[in-house]
């Protein structure tokens, strides 16, 4: 990529507060060209904040933030990034057409309009005003503006925000075809699936903090993959013992609960189900209800950065 | 950036209800001030009521023009994130409030021309040379309006935009000689509303002479205005 370094971004012990809400905290960070890297993070966790630090439409209260071995401004004005926000509005009154020829035009290695146009599949409404495009077409008149050049990074924030299944699936289909032209692409999400499937890189943060960095099996497996449910009845024999559930393969996290007719509900999260659910049988149990979940996005977030805020919590009492 | 300022120009003039309000609107006010006053008739001061009230309406229209063109497109554009995505292309940062103020200048020409063709066909009987200096006097004035709607469009928060150029607008006019002439008793503090000084610009086809003092008095304003938009567009990078 040219910049001798082999770093497209870094962020370097980077923070940003606003007020006393600290949305960055100490964020160490190094993309290497070439590669797809998803942020994830549930809502206020940092991802745009982040985003905007490393595009420089904020300054950062400590640390530094470097692009192409520049700053931002300078990466931005050479034509090495093309970005779609969380909160890029869009020109009113103009025709889409219009618009993307702007992007095209003001960008110093921009493409012709027109394939811009077919990149980001907005050729059927390119002669529509832009202010009448559904939430998903906006979305995608977006990714029309981040492509507009042949950037060497492209950064999204949230990019499937409004699309239904299919225009996700088209998108997705854009996204990495950037990828595979060599760009290295970074792009923020809620969706584990969206990480998942394009990702070869997922970072995780929470308040602010990056708690993971790995491929998506590694952050699934850290967080616990399943979920294995059951009931044990206590006509059934065996009572149920926690250090013996807390034993069986694959339990990274257990929680027993009982009702007041002697009913145990257990909730176990396993890195490998198979294993646990035949060691359960194994040991004489009798599970009634079995159910094995796989834990969704939401749960390997609450899982991680569960074990963050614990993690955190110990350090403030030891202290 | 040229193609910036081209589609901001062209954008303005496709705005149908921005054009009926800063074109048509002063136009049919020129008209009931000049049934209202009576075509014949004299304002203080001696001048007509017809050529009183075309320069005063093409300087209400420019006005119009300038400040809701700039201050609350730049207010909603700020709002929308359309001036942060902007900031992620190559452009200058100056580019966008150029293209802004281009757009602005572009509108205040018809609103100005619409005024005075109705007052040519009312009789106000000017020179060529008088007609073509007067419009470029307004036309230049107008400047000063589109500093200032540069600087509320980064001062005022987009949903208080709207009363805010109201206010400011209403009040300049009231005091400014818009709907009846300053009073004596008020010429003195009317230098410090730069509404008024616009319109004393207009002096020279009175036969006044040309207006110095309220000349001096509009640099001064630009020079205020500019700077305090420059201010404020800074301000505004550092927190987009
Ligand atoms: N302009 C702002 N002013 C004050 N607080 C902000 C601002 N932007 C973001 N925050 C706060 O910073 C935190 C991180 O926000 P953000 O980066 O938008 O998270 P995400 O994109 O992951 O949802 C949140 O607590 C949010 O409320
Ligand atoms: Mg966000």
């Amino acid at each position: 990529m040219g910049t001798g370094t082999g770093e497209v971004a870094a962020f370097r012990n980077v923070s940003k507060s606003y007020g006393r809400v600290k949305a960055v905290n100490g964020l160490d960070l190094v993309l290497r060209p070439g590669e797809t890297v998803a942020l994830l993070g549930p809502n206020g966790a940092g991802k745009s904040s982040s985003l905007d630090l490393l595009l420089g439409l904020r300054e950062p209260d400590s640390g530094t933030v470097e692009l192409f071995g520049g700053t931002p401004r300078e990466a931005i004005t050479a034509g090495r990034v093309g970005a779609m926000l969380q909160s890029g509005g869009l020109m009113s009154d103009v025709k889409v057409r219009e618009l993307v020829t702007l992007a095209c035009k003001v960008h110093p290695k921009g493409h012709a309009p027109e394939e811009v146009l077919t990149t980001a599949g907005i050729t059927e409404i390119a002669d529509r005003r832009v202010d009448k495009l559904s939430g998903g077409q906006e979305q995608r008149v977006r990714f029309a503006l981040a492509v507009a050049g042949a950037n060497d990074l492209i950064v999204l924030d949230e990019p499937t925000t409004g699309m239904d299944v299919s225009v996700r699936r088209q998108f997705w289909a854009a996204m990495r075809a950037q990828a595979d032209a060599g760009r290295t692409v970074l792009f923020a999400t809620h969706y584990l699936e969206e990480a998942d499937s394009i990702a070869d890189r997922v970072l995780v943060l929470h308040k602010g903090r990056l708690i993971a960095d790995g491929s998506s099996a590694e952050i699934k497996a850290r967080a616990g993959a399943r979920r294995i449910g059951f009931e044990l009845h206590p006509s059934d024999g065996r009572a149920p013992d926690e250090a013996l559930l807390r034993s069986l393969p694959g339990t990274v996290g257990l929680d027993v609960s009982t009702r007041t007719d002697g009913v145990h509900t257990v909730r176990i999260r396993s890195t490998d189900a198979d294993a646990g659910v035949a060691a359960l049988y194994k040991a004489g149990l009798y599970p009634r209800g079995l159910e094995v979940t796989s834990l969704g996005l939401e749960q390997a977030f609450l899982t991680i950065t569960g074990e963050q805020d614990r993690t955190e919590s110990e350090e403030e009492s030891a202290r | 950036m040229t193609t910036l300022i081209q589609l901001e120009i062209l954008r303005t003039l496709r705005n149908k209800r921005y054009l009926m309000f800063t074109v048509l609107y002063p136009a049919l006010l020129y008209v009931f001030f000049i049934s209202a006053y009576g075509s014949g008739g004299t304002v203080a001061g001696g001048v007509s009521v017809k050529s009183y009230f075309m320069v005063s309406m093409a300087t209400f229209g420019a006005v119009g023009a300038v400040l809701t063109g700039s201050a609350q497109r730049i207010s909603l554009e700020r709002k929308s994130g359309w001036t942060r995505q902007l900031r992620l292309t190559a452009l200058p940062g100056r580019a966008y409030t150029l293209g802004k103020i281009a757009a602005c200048a572009v509108t205040t020409l018809p609103a100005i021309a619409v005024v005075f063709v109705i007052g040519a066909i009312e009789g106000v009987d000017l020179t060529a040379v008088q007609w073509l200096g007067l419009a470029a006097a307004l036309w230049l004035g107008s400047f000063v309006f589109a500093a200032l709607g540069v600087a509320l469009g980064y001062a005022a928060q987009p949903d208080a935009v709207q009363p805010v150029v109201m206010i400011v607008y209403m009040l300049m006019a009231l005091f400014g000689g818009t709907w009846f002439p300053v009073s004596d008793s008020l010429k003195t503090y009317a230098r410090f509303n730069p509404v008024y000084d616009y319109n004393q610009l207009a002096s020279f086809i009175h036969g006044q002479g040309v207006a110095g003092a309220a000349i001096a008095a509009l640099a001064a304003f630009l020079a205020v205005f500019t700077a305090a938009a420059a201010h404020l567009y800074r301000k505004d990078a550092q927190q987009a």
